[in-house]
C-alpha cells in the first residue's frame, strides 16, 4: 500500500472515532470501565462506524482499511485512554475473515494459546485454561487461535467457560478462563496466520501505546506551564524543562519507529516499535509523575487513566523481554559486514508464522 | 506528530536514494578487498585523503549542491543515504567531512558568488578541506560570549583571538571563524560574523591538543593580528549567530550522532557467533530497538530539510537521544563482553581494542557539538516552556 493510501484511510475514520470518543469516553466511563462495567457506548459507536471491522476486505463484510489506517486509529483511541477490547475485536475479526467466517459487531475477546507466558494450552488439554484475557468473562464470546499442529481458530461462547475474574493495572478486566467442554470446535487458518496477526496485534497496542504516551507528554508540558511554585511556572525552571525535553525525545523516538513499523509492518520494525516504546513508556510514567506531583497521583486527575494503561499494556501482545529477545535474535550470528545491511532492509523478511 | 511544536515526515526513500545505497555498498565492498579498509579497531572519523578523492571520483561530495559548483543535484535524503553507508562501514571520510556537511551549505546559503565558485568546487573534487572556529576557551557552551574579534581595516579585517577544540585543524586548508566584530548591541547575539580564513595564512599559529584517548584530533588555533580580506566575510556583518543557527540542523542531525559506535555492535556479533543467552539477545535488541528508531527520526529531519524545512528542534532531540544512545552502546557492549566471556573467542583483541577505545572516546559524545543539557534547553524552547 502507498502512503497516501493510508493516508486517505487514516483520514475516513480519523474524525469519526476523535468524535465517538469525544463524546463517549468520560471520566466515569474510564471508572465503570474499572468496575466492570463494559463501555457499550463507546463500542456500538465504534462497530457502527466499521472501525472494529476496518481490517476485513471489503468483500468479506469489512472495510478493507490498510494496517497503518489502524495503527492511527488506535494511537487516538490509547490518547484519550479509551478501555475495552477493540485491539481483541479488530484482530479477532480478521481471524474470522480467515477462516471464511463473517466479522462480528459484538465484541470478542482474544486468547493467543502458547504464545505468551500467561497464555499456554491446547485445543485437546483438559481442562484449558486462559489467563488475563481482556474483558474475557464479560463478553460474549471469546476466540481462542492455537498453533499447536494446524494454526486454528476456535470461536467459543461465554458459557463454555468458568470465569475468574482479575485486572490489570488500569483495572481493566483479565480474567481466567478455564474451559467446561473439550475438545472445542475449530476452524483452520491458513499457515503463517498465527504470526502475523500476533504481531498486528501487538503493532496496533502500539499505536495504542504512543497514544497514551503521547497525551501524557502533551499534557505535562501544559501542566508545567499552567502551575506556579517559587513565585512563576515550574516549567521555566531548568531542572523542569530538562526532563520534559527528554519527554519529547522519547515521543519523538516512538512516534518515529511506530509510524514506521505501521508502514511496512516487517517484523524487525514491529519488534522495534515495541522495544522502543516500552522505554519512552517507562519514562512517560516517570516524567509524567514528576513534573505534575502529588496531583497527578490522584485518581481523580485524568494523568493516571494513561500512566496505568501503559503499565498495562508495555507488555500486551509478548512482554517487552519478548520483543527485545525477539529483535535480537535477528541479529544473532551475522557476520559483522551483515549487520547493517539488516538494520537498513528491513523490508526482506516479511513477517512468517 | 500531534504535539504541535514537533514534526515528523514518514521518511519514504525514493528509488534513486536505493540506488545510490546500491553504488555505496559496491564502493565500500571494493575498498575492503583491496584491503584499504580493516576491520576497525579504533572509534571515531578516520581522516585520510585519498579515500576521501577516491570518494570525490564518484560525486558524493557536494552531493545536493548545484551542478555550476561540481555538484549532483540529488536530494537530501540521497545525501543522507550515502552518509549512513559510509559512516556504518567505518569509512575515514574526516577530511572532507566538516566542508560537505557544514561549510559548503553555509557558503550556498550566505555565501557571494565569488566565494561560491572559488571554494565549493575544489570542496566537491575532495581536495580543499574546512574545520570549524566556534569554541574558545572562555567560550563552550555559552558561545556569544566569545572573545576573538575583527576590526576593520582597509581593505579587510584584521583578526585577533583564540579558538579551541577545533578537530582537524592542523591538517584543512580553511577554519570557518565566527569572531565579534562591533560591542554587542541590546541582543548579545547580534555584533557576530563569520570569516574564512586560511590556516596557514601569517599569525596563525595551530597548536595540538591530545584527546584523553591520546588522539590528536583536536587543537588550540591563535589568531595574532591576521588580515583578511573583505571577500573572507561570509553573509552579512553582525549575522553571524543567524547564519551559524542555520547550521546546526546539519550540524546535529546526521547518522554521525547515532553511529559513533556502531561498528562495536558489529564486532560484537561478529566474535559473538550463534551463542548467546536470552539476556544477551535481549539487551542487543533494546540496543537495537534505539538505534533503528533514531535511524528513522535522522530520516525525518533529511525529509524536511529536504522540504526546505529548518528542524532544529528535532535535529537537537536526534543528537541528545543519539549520543546518549552512543554511551549505551559502549556499557551494553562491555556488559556482553563479560557476560559471555568473550576475551578468549577469536577476534576478541579486536574488540577489545575498540571497546578500550570506544569507551575512552564516549564521554565526548554528548559534550561535542553542543552538550546535551543546551540541546534540551533548545527542545524546551522550541516546546514554549522559555
Amino acid at each position: 500500500m502507498s502512503n497516501t493510501e493510508a493516508g486517505d484511510d487514516a483520514a475516513i475514520f480519523s474524525d469519526a472515532v476523535q468524535r465517538i470518543l469525544t463524546d463517549t469516553v468520560t471520566a466515569l466511563a474510564i471508572e465503570n470501565a474499572a468496575q466492570r462495567k463494559f463501555p457499550t457506548a463507546l463500542f456500538d459507536a465504534l462497530a457502527q462506524s466499521g472501525v472494529t471491522s476496518m481490517l476485513v476486505p471489503e468483500h468479506q463484510g469489512g472495510t478493507g482499511a490498510g494496517i497503518s489506517a489502524a495503527v492511527a486509529v488506535m494511537r487516538a483511541i490509547g490518547a484519550a485512554a479509551a478501555p475495552g477490547p477493540i485491539v481483541e475485536t479488530i484482530i479477532a475479526n480478521v481471524f474470522l475473515a480467515k477462516a471464511r467466517l463473517p466479522a462480528f459487531e459484538r465484541p470478542i475477546a482474544l486468547a493467543f494459546a502458547a504464545e505468551t507466558e500467561s497464555l499456554r494450552g491446547s485445543a485437546n488439554s483438559s481442562p484449558l485454561t486462559l489467563r488475563d484475557v481482556l474483558w474475557g468473562g464479560l463478553v460474549d464470546h471469546v476466540l481462542i487461535v492455537f498453533r499447536d499442529g494446524n494454526a486454528r481458530i476456535a470461536l467459543t461462547h461465554r458459557d463454555d467457560w468458568i470465569v475468574t475474574p482479575g485486572g490489570d493495572a488500569a483495572d481493566e478486566p483479565r480474567d481466567v478462563l478455564v474451559s467446561r467442554n473439550v475438545p472445542l470446535a475449530c476452524a483452520e487458518i491458513p499457515d503463517g496466520t498465527y504470526d502475523e496477526l500476533f504481531c498486528f496485534a501487538a503493532l496496533l497496542r502500539s499505536g495504542q501505546i504512543l497514544g497514551a504516551i503521547e497525551w501524557v507528554f502533551r499534557r505535562t508540558v501544559e501542566f508545567a506551564m499552567e502551575r506556579k511554585q517559587f513565585g512563576r511556572e515550574i516549567g521555566k525552571f531548568q531542572a523542569v524543562q530538562q526532563m520534559l525535553a527528554e519527554l519529547a525525545d522519547h515521543a519523538l523516538a516512538s512516534a518515529a519507529i511506530t509510524e514506521a513499523a505501521a508502514l511496512e509492518t516487517s517484523d524487525v520494525l514491529i519488534a522495534a516499535a515495541r522495544s522502543r516504546l516500552a522505554d519512552a513508556a517507562d519514562a512517560a510514567i516517570r516524567i509524567g509523575h514528576q513534573v505534575h506531583g502529588a496531583i497527578g497521583f490522584s485518581r481523580e486527575y485524568a494523568l493516571n487513566f494513561r500512566t496505568r494503561r501503559l503499565m498495562a499494556w508495555r507488555d500486551d501482545y509478548g512482554s517487552v523481554p519478548y520483543w527485545n529477545q525477539r529483535l535480537g535474535e535477528r541479529f544473532i550470528g551475522l557476520p559483522r559486514e551483515a549487520v547493517w545491511p539488516a538494520i537498513t532492509d528491513t523490508k526482506a523478511e516479511p513477517i512468517v508464522g | 506528530m500531534e504535539n504541535r511544536s514537533l514534526h515528523l515526515v514518514s521518511p519514504r526513500l525514493p528509488a534513486a536514494a536505493e540506488e545510490l545505497r546500491r553504488e555505496v555498498r559496491a564502493f565500500v565492498a571494493d575498498e575492503r578487498e583491496s584491503g584499504r579498509l580493516a576491520p576497525p579497531d579504533k572509534v571515531g572519523m578516520g581522516f585520510s585523503i585519498d579515500t576521501t578523492r577516491r570518494i570525490a571520483a564518484r560525486g558524493w561530495i557536494g552531493l545536493t549542491w548545484p551542478a555550476r559548483y561540481g555538484g549532483q543535484e540529488r536530494s537530501a535524503l540521497e545525501r543522507y543515504v550515502m552518509t549512513e553507508e559510509l559512516l556504518a562501514a567505518s569509512v575515514p571520510v574526516g577530511a572532507h567531512w566538516v566542508a560537505d556537511r557544514q561549510s559548503g551549505p553555509v557558503l550556498l546559503k550566505f555565501g557571494t558568488e565569488e566565494q561560491k565558485s572559488h571554494y565549493l568546487p575544489g570542496i566537491s573534487r575532495g581536495e580543499c578541506y574546512f574545520c570549524i572556529g566556534m569554541s574558545e576557551p572562555d567560550s563552550g557552551s555559552d558561545l556569544a560570549s566569545l572573545r576573538s574579534h575583527a576590526r576593520k581595516v582597509d581593505g579587510g579585517w584584521i583578526l585577533n583571538g583564540r579558538k579551541i577544540w577545533t578537530t582537524n585543524a592542523h591538517r584543512v586548508h580553511y577554519v570557518i571563524c565566527l569572531v565579534r566584530t562591533s560591542k554587542p548591541p541590546a541582543s548579545r547575539h547580534g555584533g557576530l560574523t563569520q570569516f574564512i580564513v586560511d590556516v596557514k595564512a601569517p599569525g596563525v599559529r595551530v597548536s595540538p591538543i591530545l584527546s584523553m584517548p591520546g588522539d590528536h584530533d583536536f587543537n588550540e588555533v591563535l589568531f595574532e593580528e591576521v588580515f583578511v580580506e573583505d571577500s573572507a566575510m561570509i553573509g552579512k556583518e553582525g549575522n553571524g549567530w543567524n547564519q551559524v543557527s542555520a547550521e546546526l540542523a546539519y550540524e546535529r542531525s546526521g547518522p554521525e550522532r547515532w553511529l559513533s559506535t556502531f561498528r562495536l555492535i558489529g564486532e560484537l556479533l561478529h566474535v559473538l557467533g550463534q551463542q548467546a543467552q536470552p539476556a544477551t539477545r535481549g539487551e542487543l535488541g533494546r540496543l537495537l530497538s534505539h538505534l533503528l528508531a533514531l535511524r528513522q527520526l535522522s530520516m525525518s529531519v533529511a525529509g524536511m530539510i529536504q522540504q526546505g524545512m529548518t528542524p532544529n528542534v528535532e535535529a537537537a532531540i536526534v543528537k541528545d537521544l543519539g549520543t546518549r544512545f552512543e554511551q549505551d552502546v559502549v556499557r551494553v557492549v562491555r556488559d556482553i563482553v563479560a557476560v559471555e566471556d568473550l576475551t578468549r573467542n577469536e577476534g576478541a583483541a579486536r574488540l577489545q581494542a575498540l571497546l578500550r577505545h570506544a569507551q575512552l572516546w564516549s564521554p565526548a559524545f554528548t559534550i561535542r557539538g553542543g552538550t546535551n543539557e543546551i540541546l534540551r534547553g533548545i527542545i524546551a524552547k522550541g516546546l514554549g516552556l522559555r
